[in-house]
């Protein structure tokens, strides 16, 4: 058994569009369907370019199974919250946050280091989730206007969220929205250079979920 | 000097929107106001005249149905299709190209295949991405199912804008154009699929992996995971177009009731029951530019049929010293060559005039359809004869595909060209020898 050639440039579109835990999971499954060793040839063919990625097949070689998505503590987070702009999309976790939330309002900052087709990804929620362009971004603050990003590799002090969240999250913004969430999608560590992720500090925001 | 000086304003006006295209709408209206000009002044025939002339009942159609396009498209449905289709074949290289090109075959023959192209061939690019795909099956693939398209237009009365032009301009009624061309249409999508596969084995070089079909479905299904069809548009806009297909067949023109009536009416229907969305639908989705450039053509082509050249040329035609099956087949090989140059608008919109005076002496049916499937076979030759190739050469460079060996995979004029010499080849062929059956017989 051997994976295909080129895949980095279609994981890299997976990705874009479903996220990167989203598609780390999804790869390694179907993978595993007819591989059940294929993890570990994942992780050589795409770990060095998609630390995610890297990460996610770690766990499984460590025999973890895909998390359960539990939308508790973000739906916690966002109570009183009526419009959610979401800086990045793991396709998982959006579903779950838009089934959890029926009355609130979505919108996801249309800008992403991986090449994505905004219009298709909020095609796949009916109306409930809009494409935003950073030019109207604080068009959505307010006092009941919440900013969620995704977390991936959380350790200590430190986290790490996709480089769009420092673009919109400039001093003037903080004080413009009710609460600034960080979500942990990846629920394990890091372990290559984090390509397509900036460092943060866990204080940059008000709530984690 | 009237009809020379509204000759060459028509000749010009064709070869410059062909060699700007980017200016092609003011080129032809410019035409068209200064054709008028020339009419008034040199008493040929007044403005008011010509205005009366423009075959109204065909714009209305062809807006009608564009509008009920976008009810159609809308409703997501053809997005949907085309993702159940790449799981239908799961990923395999030849099997998708096949597929694909015979469901846009028969979608572009029931609805303007630019609206439905819009919204395929961004699922066949994520396909491509996944897939791993090599610029020979990335030209190939593109290419038939861009000729498939065509093919599907020339395939129904209500396809494209030729057939329109014949139903429209009541040349033909819809049930005879649909008997004599359809069986031509999808014969020669056959011979382009069958000639494809067996001369330029678009897949051979595509690495067929388990792995990569199974990654490839997965993604592109979970890509699509949410797309549901919004019925709220499907269904006023299928049951339009149903509606409107039977009154097509049924309702004889000799009721006044006709095609572009009952276009008007459906497609305003579709539009009154999507409720508000119509309403945007008609205010920010017509076609303008179609329209005022098909506009256009038609007083350049209607001032220049007041001074009798087509009727000459025509004549000039019937009069050559050769068989009258050898001047048929003269007439068809000429459109379609001068459709390849200067697209089917145009050349569609001046010969018609020649074969009106053609089909007197033959069958006008089987001269009819041949003058179609020859602009049928003129837009397949080149990537710029019909609308849709330059749409989808910008969608793949939007989508910066790349190929085995990290190469940018390109959709252009010279990777068209292989498919639309095979594709010209073989439509006319088909065309031509029906045709001239017809004729002899």
């Amino acid at each position: 058994m051997k994976l295909p050639a080129r895949l980095e440039d279609a994981f890299a579109a997976a990705a874009g569009e479903l996220g990167q835990v989203t598609a780390s999971w999804l790869y390694l499954e179907e993978v595993q369907r007819v591989w059940p060793g294929g993890a570990a040839a994942l992780r050589e063919a795409l770990g060095r370019t998609f630390p995610v990625a890297d990460a996610v097949f770690a766990m499984a070689e460590q025999g973890r199974a895909r998390p359960a998505v539990d939308v508790t503590r973000a739906r916690a987070a966002l109570a009183g919250c009526t419009e959610v702009v979401l800086v990045g999309y793991e396709a998982d976790y959006v579903d779950a946050l838009l089934a959890a939330l029926p009355a609130c309002r979505f919108a996801v900052l249309a800008h992403s280091a991986l090449a994505a087709d905004f219009e298709r990804m909020t095609a796949n929620h009916r109306g409930r989730l809009s494409p935003l362009e950073l030019p109207r971004f604080q068009s959505w603050a307010g006092p009941r206007s919440a900013l969620l990003t995704f977390l991936y590799g959380t350790a200590g002090e430190t986290t790490h969220v996709v480089p769009e969240w420092l673009r919109a999250l400039g001093p003037d913004v903080r004080t413009q929205f009710r609460v600034l969430v960080g979500w942990e999608v990846l629920q394990g560590p890091l372990h290559v250079f984090p390509r397509w992720l900036e460092q943060v500090e866990l204080s940059s925001f008000t709530h984690l979920a | 000097m009237a009809a020379t000086a509204l000759a060459l304003i028509l000749a010009g006006c064709i070869v410059l929107q062909a060699l700007r295209p980017e200016r092609r709408l003011l080129i032809v209206l410019s035409g068209a106001g200064l054709a008028c000009l020339v009419s008034s002044l040199t008493g040929a025939v007044t403005t008011t005249r010509l205005l009366a002339a423009v075959p109204w009942d065909v714009l209305v159609l062809l807006v009608a149905l564009g509008l009920l396009t976008e009810v159609l498209a809308a409703s997501r449905v053809f997005s949907i299709v085309a993702v159940r289709a790449t799981r239908l074949t799961g990923a395999r290289p030849g099997v998708f190209a096949a597929l694909f090109s015979v469901g846009m075959f028969f979608v572009s023959g029931l609805v303007n295949n630019l609206t439905a192209l819009l919204l395929v061939v961004p699922v066949m690019l994520i396909v491509f991405r996944q897939m791993g795909v090599t610029q020979r099956y990335l030209s190939w693939c593109l290419g038939v199912v861009l000729v498939a398209c065509n093919l599907g237009g020339a395939a129904t009365p209500i396809g494209d804008f030729p057939a329109v032009l014949l139903l429209g301009s009541g040349a033909m009624q819809f049930g005879e154009y649909l008997r004599l061309a359809f069986p031509l249409a999808l014969a020669a999508l056959v011979g382009v699929l069958v000639a494809a596969g067996a001369l330029a084995r678009p897949a051979q070089d595509v690495e067929t992996n388990r792995l990569a079909a199974r990654l490839t479905v997965a993604s592109v299904s979970a890509m699509h995971r949410g797309l549901a069809v919004e019925w709220k548009y499907f269904a006023p806009g299928a049951a339009a177009l149903g509606a409107m297909l039977a009154a097509w067949f049924l309702i004889p023109s000799s009721t006044g009731v006709g095609p572009e009536l009952i276009g008007w009416l459906g497609a305003l229907a579709a539009l009154l029951a999507s409720g508000l969305p119509g309403e945007r639908l008609v205010r920010k989705r017509v076609d303008v530019e179609a329209t005022l450039f098909l506009l256009g053509l038609f007083v350049m082509v209607g001032a220049v049929r007041e001074t009798g050249a087509f009727a000459a040329l025509a004549q000039w035609l019937v009069s050559l010293p050769i068989s009258p099956l050898a001047q048929v087949a003269v007439f068809l090989v000429v459109a379609a060559v001068l459709t390849g140059i200067f697209s089917a608008g145009p050349s569609m919109a001046a010969l018609l005039e020649v074969a009106n005076v053609v089909g007197r002496q033959h069958p006008p049916g089987a001269i009819y359809v041949g003058l179609a499937m020859s602009v049928c076979a003129g837009s397949s030759l080149f990537l710029t004869a019909a609308t849709a190739g330059p749409l989808t050469q910008a969608l793949v460079e939007r989508a910066g595909l790349k190929g085995p060996s990290g190469e940018v995979l390109r959709f252009g004029f010279f990777q068209f060209a292989p498919v639309g010499v095979l594709g010209f080849a073989v439509i006319l062929g088909v065309g031509m020898v029906s045709t001239l059956l017809a004729v002899r017989g």
